[in-house]
């Protein structure tokens, strides 16, 4: 009896040695998952006026009560581009949510007011939050801009247009792809797909782009917007890209490449074209094109881009327009 | 003269076994197991899936103990396995199932190399019994002994592994009556030379037996990967050691108490990884005392206990499952229009079709959460604290065996919220001779066993937790005539409520919680026939129904019919 009075007494010992953990529990918090909704802290954006060319940055900063889905929509008032961020986070924050500038896709933002909303889809009743920001610099590319039609017609570009199209260049803000201004075709061809053309040379003196060598890493990129006669089976861009394989300044098609893709159309919207460099000597169909020089894609040897606009002539009216010939490095353009 | 031949070969053979009558044995289990199956499930909801399935196999397990000596013995055994169709050979494996060598070197130190089974306490090595049993039918429990025999687990909850183990024990006079030691060491993972250590599993005891009532133990198991196996100093390394006591009263007016305690730690250390969720250390302990009532005069055995394993408390040998659930069944793998992966069921686990393990787990296993929520990882299941009572009656006159267990437990430590589940758990069972209360000289034994769990978790709404499962197992086994059984089983299975789902990542840490609502039955109805050759050598044909009745409206309710026939002959 003696032993079962010990026994017992080391029993009750052992059971109040340990305590409930009072402070932890074992993976995410239900509460971050699948607790009211609420806004602990109110979104906080800092200054107004955000310079993007100075390098600065928009962290939208806000606390809520879980995980759940958030959109953060950021619209040019204007230019009508759009960012949109998205996340799950309870803490919003620089890690997570931080704009650097960008849209998503054409228009880019301009020198303007961008309105923003950040909304809680799967939260029923929830609040739209909503604020604004002064764009007073804009994003600098990273990259190789070759035109953003900003500057006019240069003396050695060389232009085609049909006698019944105008083809141009037009300034307005508003449609833009990216700054103020683009390039424009408008008008009718009943017998014949062409519709017009810009050729794109290096600047005056210079023989070259100067791009990189290697075309494994470099994207080919430009805006292109149809508006009429638009569709896979209507209208498309064909650009040549020439290069001066043998380096005299000059391109000869009977000696030297001419790398041609096509683009068809097939929004209403600025679309953004944008081709690795090395894929521009495959067609359509995957196969090698044949061109009459080296038959290697050097873009350091690109000598001219010519922008060529063409649409059924059955369907009347053609009308595109093109924005921001850019080359990049590693990616395609974020507009 | 051909036969003349024949007769002679045969004499001499003959008398070759005879002359080797101690040194040479012959021994095997012989089997078939054919199966014919059948999905049932609503036609317009499944038309891209095959219904029928029929497979089986016959094979032969051939073993061989050869005795070089007194002090030695070499175990063989060779499998050969015919799938049903591979004729002339096509399906037809060979494989060997076991080696291994026994001995007693010097008369002292018990060895045994090569395949070898090991258990030590419920809480360092213990193969513990899968899910979905609470006393079943014989029909049931025949077929589950396949699954058993095929992946060595044994009744006595052994790991089957590879590599060698010692045992020696020394005795005295005075002060102590012995003092006894065992010790193993197995391979768990050969490397690949590049990323993945090669793994080890080992562990011993000591034992002081202090007399014929008191004894203790120290225990030490690790699992551990091998340096400079590759050409990098990541290691893993899981350390758990307890010390065990049980005493035992002397008998007195037929009663007997006693008391079963183990207590220890456990460690586990990602050494050098540099994956930021590689946790540095982890480390937790437990304990488990019992106190054991024995009335010897009406066979009545109870225990009563509290345990409290940390929620940090990993023991692979303890806590790796039988069966594992991310798995999808062998057969009938995808249902329904969608080809949605089926999840095992309790029928798939007695038919062969799960996913079985035969190596620890480094990390702590999925489980199903309707079938087992108390203690998916058996008795060392982590994050469990609390009290139990068991009582069994072991073989009186009129109910062959019957017993009870409860337990009642609670988590130490939240999964996801600061508030804790609770869990009860209701078990009973018995074995009635019915024969013997109907004064028949055939055999008739019924069987029943009913399982109860809940599981409760309070709070916020979103916190709540509210889940129920119950089996029942119901069982019939009557000698018809001669040696011919008659047999009829059925299991039930409900399960209703919601649970949180937790996910691990590589390093045993809940990195996800899944919210889940369930509301279905599994039904299981069998029946057939048993003719016993022998003890050894018996043939089993049987009919089986099962089905699945899921009663969420987006529920998909499906069944599966099999008729197989069981031949097996152990010699």
């Amino acid at each position: 009896m003696k032993k079962l009075l010990l026994f017992s007494i080391v029993i009750s010992a052992l059971i109040s040695c340990r305590k409930f953990d009072k402070d932890n529990f074992d993976g995410p918090s239900l509460e971050d998952s699948f607790g009211p909704f609420a806004i602990l802290e109110d979104l906080n954006r800092g200054n107004y006026e955000v310079d993007f060319s100075a390098g600065q940055k928009v962290a939208f900063n806000m606390t809520l009560s879980k995980n759940t889905n958030w959109v953060i929509k950021i619209e040019g008032a204007n230019s009508g581009a759009i960012r949109t961020i998205t996340g799950t986070e309870r803490i919003l924050s620089l890690e997570n949510a931080l704009w650097n500038g960008g849209a998503n896709k054409f228009p880019s933002f301009n020198l303007e007011k961008a309105y923003i909303t950040v909304t809680f889809p799967n939260e029923e009743n929830s609040p739209i939050v909503r604020d604004s920001v002064l764009i007073t610099g804009l994003k600098q590319d990273q990259g190789f801009l070759i035109t953003s039609f900003e500057s006019g017609i240069a003396p050695n570009w060389q232009q085609f247009n049909q006698t019944t199209v105008q083809g141009k260049i037009e300034c307005d803000p508003d449609l833009a792809a990216k700054g103020s201004c683009f390039y424009s075709w408008n008008g009718t061809v009943g017998w014949d797909w062409a519709i017009g053309s810009v050729t794109v040379k290096p600047p005056a003196g210079s023989t070259s782009f100067n791009l990189p060598a290697s075309a494994n890493n470099l994207f080919f990129n430009i805006a292109f917007k149809a508006l009429q006669n638009v569709g896979p089976q209507n209208s498309f861009l064909l650009f040549w890209f020439d290069e001066d394989d043998n380096g005299d300044g000059v391109f000869d098609l009977n000696t030297e490449d001419r790398f041609i893709y096509e683009y068809w159309s097939n929004t209403l919207d600025w679309d953004l074209i944008s081709r690795k460099y090395a894929d521009l000597k495959f067609d359509k169909d995957g196969a090698v094109q044949n061109t009459n020089g080296n038959g290697l894609t050097e873009p350091s040897k690109l000598i001219s881009v010519n922008v060529f606009f063409l649409a059924n002539p059955g369907n009347g009216n053609a009308k595109a327009y093109a924005d921001h010939m850019i080359f990049t490095l590693n990616e395609p353009y974020q507009p | 003269m051909k036969k003349l031949i024949y007769i002679l070969f045969s004499l001499l053979f003959t008398h070759f076994l005879w002359s080797q009558e101690r040194k040479f044995q012959v021994n095997g289990d012989a089997r078939g197991y054919l199966f014919a199956k059948n999905m049932l499930i609503d036609k317009a909801l499944d038309t891209i899936n095959a219904p029928r399935a029929n497979y089986g196999h016959t094979l032969l397990d051939l073993g061989f103990s050869i005795f070089p000596n007194n002090n030695t013995e070499i175990i063989s055994s060779f499998r050969i396995r015919n799938e049903l169709g591979g004729f002339w050979g096509g399906g037809v494996s060979f494989n060997v199932r076991q080696l291994t060598l026994n001995g007693v070197a010097g008369n002292k130190v018990k060895y045994n190399l090569g395949d070898i089974d090991v258990k030590m306490t419920p809480y360092t090595l213990y193969n513990f019994q899968e899910e979905g049993i609470v006393n079943e039918a014989e029909i049931f429990a025949l077929r589950r002994q396949v699954v058993h025999y095929d992946m060595f687990y044994m009744p006595n909850n052994t790991w089957r592994m590879q590599g060698g183990q010692v045992a020696f024990g020394l005795k005295f006079n005075k002060v102590l009556q012995a003092l006894e030691f065992k010790g193993f060491i197995t391979r768990q993972r050969p490397t690949d030379g590049i990323t993945i250590p090669e793994r080890l599993f080992g562990g011993g005891s000591a034992t002081w037996k202090q007399n014929d009532q008191l004894q203790f133990s120290y225990n030490s198991i690790s699992l551990f990967d091998l340096t400079r196996t590759i050409n990098d100093s990541i290691r893993y390394k899981n350390h758990v050691q307890t010390l065990s006591a049980k005493y035992r009263s002397k008998t007195q007016h037929n009663f007997q108490w006693g008391v079963d305690a183990e207590g220890g730690t456990s460690n586990v250390n990602y050494i050098n990884y540099t994956n930021p969720a590689a946790p540095d250390l982890q480390n937790d302990w437990f304990y488990d005392a019992a106190f054991v009532f024995d009335y010897k005069k009406s066979k009545i055995v109870t225990k009563l206990g509290y345990k409290d394993v940390g929620a940090d408390f990993f023991s692979p040998g303890a806590q790796t499952k039988r069966v594992d659930f991310t798995k999808f069944p062998g057969v009938f793998q995808q249902y329904t229009n969608n080809a949605v992966g089926r999840a095992i069921n309790l029928t798939d686990i007695i038919n062969h079709n799960a996913g079985y393990s035969y190596q620890l787990s480094d990390r702590l296993m999925a489980y199903n959460v309707a079938y087992d929520n108390i203690n998916p990882y058996g008795i060392a299941t982590p994050n469990r604290r609390g009290v139990y009572f068991n009582l069994e009656q072991k073989d009186s006159l009129k109910f062959k065996r019957s017993f009870i267990q409860i337990a009642q437990l609670f988590e130490s430590r939240g999964m996801g919220t600061n508030v804790k589940k609770s869990f009860t758990s209701l078990a009973g069972g018995m074995d009635i001779a019915l024969n013997d209360f109907l004064a028949w000289k055939r055999e008739i034994v019924f069987n029943f066993g009913v399982r109860h769990d809940i599981t409760n978790r309070g709070g916020e709404d979103y916190k709540k937790i509210k889940l129920t499962s119950t089996l029942i197992d119901v069982g019939l086994s009557v000698r018809l005539v001669g040696k011919l059984d008659l047999l009829l089983g059925t299991k039930y299975f409900k399960a209703a409520g919601n649970e949180f789902v937790n996910t691990r990542n590589a390093f045993n840490t809940i990195t996800d919680l899944l919210t889940v609502s369930m509301d279905f039955t599994e039904t299981t109805i069998a029946g057939g026939f048993r003719y016993k050759f022998s003890e050894k050598n018996q043939l089993l044909l049987n009919y089986q129904l099962h089905q699945i009745k899921d009663n969420k409206p987006s529920g998909i309710n499906y069944g599966i019919s099999q008729f197989n026939i069981l031949y097996t002959l152990s010699f």
